[in-house]
This record gives C-alpha cells, sequence and structure tokens, in this order.
C-alpha cells in the first residue's frame, strides 16, 4: 500500500480499468479439474489464476502433528515463480506462510473436524498468475475443492477483498489499485450465519469507511458463493 | 420447473443435488450427510438428498470409501504385524485384519509368510467403531486370498453404475468377456479371466467411472463390449 | 484416489500383457497417451505452455530476468530449469525443499534442452561480459499420472517456442522480439516390466516397474541426452532397442509441438 498517490486510480465513479466502485472482476470457476486429488478447482479472478487441490481425510503426517479427537486441515498457498512479473524464487516465504496459517484456521471452523479423529485434509493452492486479491481467489478455490472433495463442512467460505482508492471505498482491487491505493482488507465468510472466518487490514480506514468495505466485501462475497455453487452445480448437477 | 411439481419431487425420493451448509426443507429426522443447528437440519456434504421414510440423507457423491459393516470389499495388504496386516481399502485410514480372522494358523511374527505386503483379498468390513476405526474379516462367505486376476480401482460412488439395475451391467460385462468379476463396496473390483478378456471388462469398467453421469452410456458400454 | 499400494496382482497382470505387447489401458507397449498443449496463457511469464500427457498435467512458465554471463563464456544467455512437485499433484509430494526426485526432474530435463542448443545463447547478449539474458525455465507438476519426464520436457519446449524476449519492461530495446530457439528436442521414457520394455508409463505401471530410461532426441535424430533411473536395470539389447523405439515414437509429441506453433 503506497497510500499517498498523485495518481488517479478512479475518476467520476470509474476505475482505471472500467469497472464501477462495487464492481467485481470477471470471476470463472471449474470444479473437478484434477484426477489424482480427491477434490480440485481451477479459478479464475480478473487476471488472477489459480489451482485449488485437496487430499482427505488421510492418516495425519507427521504424527507429532495428529490431535486425538479431531482432524487437522494443513493449508499451503504457495505463488509459482512465473506468477508474478519479477520472478519470485520458488518455496514458502513469510507472505505465504502466513496466508497458509490463517487459510488453514479459517477451514477448520467450517469442516467438520470432529468427524475424523486423528487424520489430516491437506489443502494445496497454487497461484499460478497473480494480479491483487491472490489469497482470496485461493481461499474461494481451496473451499470449491474441499465440496469436490466430499468433504462434510458446514458451508463454504467464499472470500473477497474491497479496498480503499483516491478516497473512495471500493471492491476488489486491482493490481494498481493495491499497489497505489490507501487500504486492503481481505474478508472471508460463512454465508450462512455472516460470519467471519478471516479478516486482514492492510492501510488507512475511518471507522465509516470500515463499514463500507465490511458491506462491500461481504456482498462480494455472496456474488462469489453463487459462482462457488453454480461450479459444482455445472460439474456434478443434472444427474438423475 | 412449476412450483407443483417441486413439491412432488421433494416428497418423492428424487435425487436433487445438494452443497454443503444447504437448508433441507423437511420434516423427516436427520441422516447421514446431514448436521443440525438452532433447530434446523442442513446437508454436509456435496450430494443427492434422499427424503423417505421420515429419514432425510444426503448421499455424498465424491469423497474416499466409508467403511460400513458388511460390506464386500477387495483390500491390499499395506503392511504386516506380528498379529495382524494393516490394509489398504482406499478409506481414510487402512483397516486391520487380525490374525484370528483368518482362517490360518498364523504364529506370531509370522504373518508375511500368509499375505505379503501388495497381497490381496476379498474380504468382509466387520466392525467400525465410534472413533472410526475399522476392521475386516477372512471368514464370513466367499472371503479369501485373491491368487490371479487383477484389481481395478473406481470410485466408490460410481458402484452402483458398474452393477447396474438389478446387476444388468455386471452381467453384461461378465457375460461378453467371459470373465469372474467381484465388486468391493470400496471401488476395488477384482477380474479374472484370459488377458485380453481382463483388458476388456478392465476397460468398460473404467469407462463407466470416467462417464458415470452422462446419457447413452449404456449404450456405449453395450457398444464397446461387442467387439 | 490414493495410487499408494499396487497390488502384486496389478502387477502380473500388466507384466504379463506387456509381453503380449499391451497396456492395461489398451495401449501398445510403444504407444503415447492422448497429448494436448496450450500455450502463452500467462500473462505475467514471457513463455507460458500446458500440456496433458493422458491425465499428467504440467504448466511450464517462462521468465527472463538480466544477469551476469558466465566467466568462460561471456557473450552467452544463461538457462536455469526448476520443477516444483506440487501437493496437488500427488498424494506422496509432501510440502517441503526439493527432493531427490524433483531435482533428477529438473536436470534431466534441463540437459535434454541444454544439450540440443534448443535456446541460442548468443542471441541472449546484452553487453559481452556484462549483461545477458538468464531463461528461468520453471515446471509446475499439476497433476501427476506418470512420465512426468516427458511432459515436462514437452512443456518446457512448448513454452520457450511462444516466449518472447521483454526489451522493452527492461529497457534493453524498444520492442520485444521472440525469443530466438533453434530446434525441437523431445525425451522418450521407457519403463522396464518384468522382461517387457513399455514407453509412456502410466504412475500404476511406475509403481510396479523396476527401472526406467529417459532418452532425448533432436529433429534430425541425433541423440541429445538419456538418463537411467530407479535400482533396476535394462539389458544392453533394451537400451538400444529403445533408442532406435524413440527416434519414430517421438512424432506423435514432435506433431504436437509443430500443430501450436
Amino acid at each position: 500500500m503506497a497510500g499517498q498517490t498523485d495518481m488517479e486510480l478512479i475518476k467520476n465513479g470509474v476505475r482505471l480499468d472500467g469497472r464501477k466502485p462495487d464492481e467485481l472482476r470477471d470471476v470463472k470457476i471449474v470444479a473437478g479439474v484434477l484426477d489424482n486429488a480427491d477434490g480440485s478447482c481451477y479459478l479464475e479472478w480478473g487476471n488472477n489464476k489459480v489451482y485449488a487441490g485437496v487430499f482427505g481425510p488421510m492418516e495425519c503426517h507427521p504424527r507429532h502433528k495428529q490431535k486425538a479427537d479431531r482432524a487437522i486441515v494443513q493449508a499451503r498457498y504457495t505463488m509459482a515463480p512465473f506468477s508474478v512479473n519479477d520472478r519470485k524464487r520458488p518455496g514458502l516465504d513469510r507472505r505465504s506462510t502466513e496466508i497458509s496459517y490463517i487459510a488453514s484456521q479459517a477451514f477448520e471452523r467450517v469442516v467438520m473436524v470432529e468427524e475424523f479423529p486423528k487424520a489430516s485434509i491437506r489443502v494445496d493452492m497454487q497461484v499460478v498468475e497473480a494480479h491483487a486479491g491472490t489469497r482470496c481467489a485461493a481461499i474461494t478455490a481451496a473451499s470449491v475443492a474441499l465440496a469436490d472433495a466430499g468433504i462434510p463442512m458446514r458451508d463454504m467460505i467464499p472470500a473477497c477483498a474491497s479496498g480503499k482508492v483516491n478516497d473512495v471505498v471500493v471492491l476488489d482491487l486491482n493490481k494498481e489499485e493495491d499497489n497505489y491505493g490507501q487500504a486492503d482488507l481481505p474478508l472471508a465468510i460463512i454465508p450462512s450465519t455472516g460470519e467471519v472466518v478471516l479478516l486482514q487490514l492492510d492501510g488507512h480506514l475511518t471507522p465509516d469507511e470500515f463499514e463500507q468495505a465490511m458491506d462491500l466485501a461481504t456482498s462480494g462475497c455472496m456474488d462469489l458463493y453463487e459462482k462457488m455453487r453454480n461450479a459444482l452445480d455445472n460439474r456434478y448437477g443434472g444427474s438423475a | 420447473m412449476s412450483e407443483d411439481s417441486n413439491n412432488k419431487s421433494n416428497s418423492e425420493s428424487a435425487r436433487k443435488l445438494v452443497l454443503p451448509g444447504d437448508l433441507m426443507e423437511t420434516k423427516s429426522k436427520p441422516g447421514k450427510g446431514i448436521f443440525r443447528k438452532d433447530g434446523r437440519i442442513y446437508s454436509s456434504v456435496l450430494g443427492h438428498s434422499h427424503d423417505k421414510s421420515g429419514y432425510i440423507n444426503v448421499n455424498a457423491i465424491t469423497g474416499r470409501y466409508k467403511p460400513k459393516t458388511g460390506d464386500k470389499i477387495v483390500a491390499i495388504c499395506a503392511e504386516t504385524g506380528p498379529s495382524i496386516w494393516r490394509m489398504d481399502i482406499g478409506s481414510a485410514f487402512n483397516s486391520t485384519l487380525h490374525h484370528s480372522e483368518s482362517s490360518w494358523k498364523v504364529p506370531f511374527g509370522d504373518t508375511a509368510r500368509f499375505l505379503a505386503i501388495g497381497d490381496a483379498i476379498w474380504a468382509e468390513v466387520f466392525m467400525v467403531d465410534a472413533a472410526g476405526s475399522h476392521q475386516i474379516s477372512l471368514k464370513k462367505d466367499d472371503c479369501r486370498k485373491l491368487y490371479s486376476g487383477t484389481i481395478v480401482k473406481i470410485d466408490p460412488t460410481n458402484v452402483s453404475r458398474v452393477i447396474g439395475k438389478q446387476g444388468s451391467m455386471i452381467t453384461a460385462i461378465r457375460e461378453n468377456t467371459q470373465t469372474r468379476i467381484q465388486i468391493g463396496q470400496n471401488g476395488y473390483i477384482w477380474i479374472d479371466g484370459k488377458g485380453e478378456d481382463i483388458a476388456l471388462a478392465q476397460k468398460a469398467i473404467e469407462t463407466i467411472n470416467q462417464e458415470a453421469t452422462s446419457k447413452g452410456l449404456t449404450k456405449k458400454i453395450e457398444k464397446l463390449l461387442e467387439k | 484416489m490414493s495410487n499408494d499400494h499396487v497390488s502384486n496382482l496389478m502387477k502380473g497382470h500388466m507384466e504379463t500383457l506387456a509381453t503380449e505387447g499391451k497396456r492395461a489401458d489398451g495401449r501398445g507397449i510403444n504407444e503415447y497417451r492422448k497429448v494436448k498443449i496450450e500455450i502463452g496463457m500467462l500473462n505475467t511469464a514471457e513463455g507460458s505452455a500446458m500440456v496433458h500427457l493422458g491425465k499428467t498435467k504440467v504448466l511450464c512458465g517462462i521468465k527472463m530476468l538480466i544477469g551476469r554471463p558466465y566467466g568462460d563464456s561471456p557473450k552467452s544467455g544463461t538457462m536455469m530449469t526448476s520443477t516444483e512437485l506440487a501437493p496437488l499433484a500427488d498424494q506422496s509430494f509432501d510440502p517441503g525443499p526439493p527432493r531427490e526426485q524433483s531435482i533428477e526432474l529438473s536436470r534431466v530435463v534441463d540437459r535434454g534442452i541444454r544439450e540440443s542448443r534448443m535456446i541460442d545463447f548468443e542471441g541472449l547478449c546484452i553487453e559481452e561480459g556484462e549483461k545477458v539474458w538468464t531463461v528461468f525455465i520453471d515446471l509446475h507438476i499439476l497433476d501427476n499420472n506418470g512420465n512426468l519426464f516427458d511432459c515436462c520436457t514437452l512443456a518446457a519446449a512448448a513454452a520457450l517456442s511462444n516466449a518472447k524476449i521483454p526489451n522493452v519492461q527492461h529497457g534493453v530495446a524498444d520492442k520485444d522480439v521472440d525469443l530466438p530457439v533453434n530446434c525441437w528436442p523431445i525425451s522418450c521414457t521407457f519403463g522396464k516390466l518384468g522382461n517387457s520394455v513399455i514407453l509412456d508409463p502410466t504412475s500404476e505401471e511406475e509403481g510396479v516397474m523396476s527401472a526406467r530410461f529417459t532418452v532425448a532426441h533432436d529433429e534430425n535424430g541425433n541423440l541429445r541426452a538419456a538418463q537411467k533411473g530407479m535400482n533396476g536395470a535394462f539389458t544392453d539389447s533394451e537400451i538400444r532397442e529403445a533408442v532406435k523405439t524413440a527416434r519414430t515414437s517421438d512424432n506423435v509429441l514432435r506433431e504436437a509441438l509443430k500443430g501450436i506453433q
């Protein structure tokens, strides 16, 4: 977040990429794209491209991480070296580690872990092209992959970010807005209850702006949720 | 679809695709694939809802095999212990076959001589406990070690498709390929016969697994088997 | 579905079929699975390709950055190949630092590309002795159903074939140009199954085969790289036969690569 900028990211209510403040980028979701994984999903969000794959429930490795009365969700978020313009060195860095960790915790809230003592559910999120909002794209894709894998859950988790550019609260920041904007707020919710399972904030928001940003991100999540449902319906629906 | 026919199909045992978290509007009692919250019931898995005889169940259409007592399965030995074997049955955890559940007299520590890693058996799930661990037995019915043929693995949710209505599909495959076939509820299927006959039966079964939901599958398999 | 445990029955059946020239999936012993190649789908990469070989899926991205040349070749660009065995591709791909398997894979693919002189390294010189382009070939395995070697080599070749040097972005020139490539190396991987040799093994076949042999040829039929892997052995004549077979069997992959140009 640069915060201070002379760049006009929004003019007369129209953003650089032509969107209105409350408009989501184009999202395309396909469920069941990989053969080996128990569940999988490919998701395109603007120019973001993410693959998510799930294995499990299965025996928990390493053994010392096993929990006697429930399963653990081991989520991992990584970005491919070619996913960003400045090639990224392969492997986990601190940012990816943090995202992996908070994603695991978000999933543990919805997955019915009590049904599988001592097991592990492995969620892998691979970002192959990045244009801001990758953690939201990854978590959304992973939720679809979890459903695709037949993992019992209380609900799926859509994730969407809102932010602020040139003092206007907007939905779903693109790369320029993320780089030069004033705030970035990724949010993940449980649609059926409205519960927040993931929330981060980077930047500057007044209390009013925060309320607006929450509202926008929540509505973005709900729109996304419909697309997630459609993706699964396209894959499995219509079968008698 | 009209409002009317929607209601009709909900009370019949019509299968509708449901997703985790979907509210189940019903007066029936919760069965499997369901969870309760604040007095209402919801689906917990991606599957088809089945509202019949006062119970609502959601049958998962994806996911690993969940062992049920009485299921007949094909199991592959993954590990040997001094008095047990740990068997891969395609579920979350391996299953245990205790030496006392075989009809062999197994001296302590000598289990590998009777069943080694990679060997396969036709067995029955005889115990699933509350914590989810399960045991299988070689003593029931026609349970036995398998010595010839091969094993084909498919999604357990497609097993009924491979069997067909009243066994029509599997009978057609058996007769056209002159093979012996035993279908494990876990999606592991044993086929025995001549090499190329096994290959044809395998191809038919794998096609059903890949295209289980497409129309015209039965005709496609019929054509395949005619060759 | 877990491919962890291949039964001894499956092994016996596959070995018997192989002696009759057939495979469990209906292929002949020297037949490739269906190949599908797509290129140019990644905007952040200088070149990209996605290859499906049967159910095996590999995504390759090419990144080019400015670096220093090696002391002994001041006019040549450089190249580096790495593979990521993404955990979502296979239950046995544990997250963590690169294992021997992924390093062997990277190095074999690298040799096939490098030794065939596919990339015209002289064409990557910006300032002799000071600045050259470094080509990063990053292979991302998305779905492992066997024969990562051939799928990766093909993905790398396809990605390089549509790569553009990012002159404009790096202020080197006012136009991006195609990455200069000379030829198309294609690798063929064989497995020893019982007493037979099969081409393009699936992961089930890899689970029972005892040895692996990969050989890369250029389009003139000359060998550029080879690697024998796993702890079993091939006979001398099996190796020679395989090399001969590779020269005709690789046509299918070569055609697929030409088809996307």
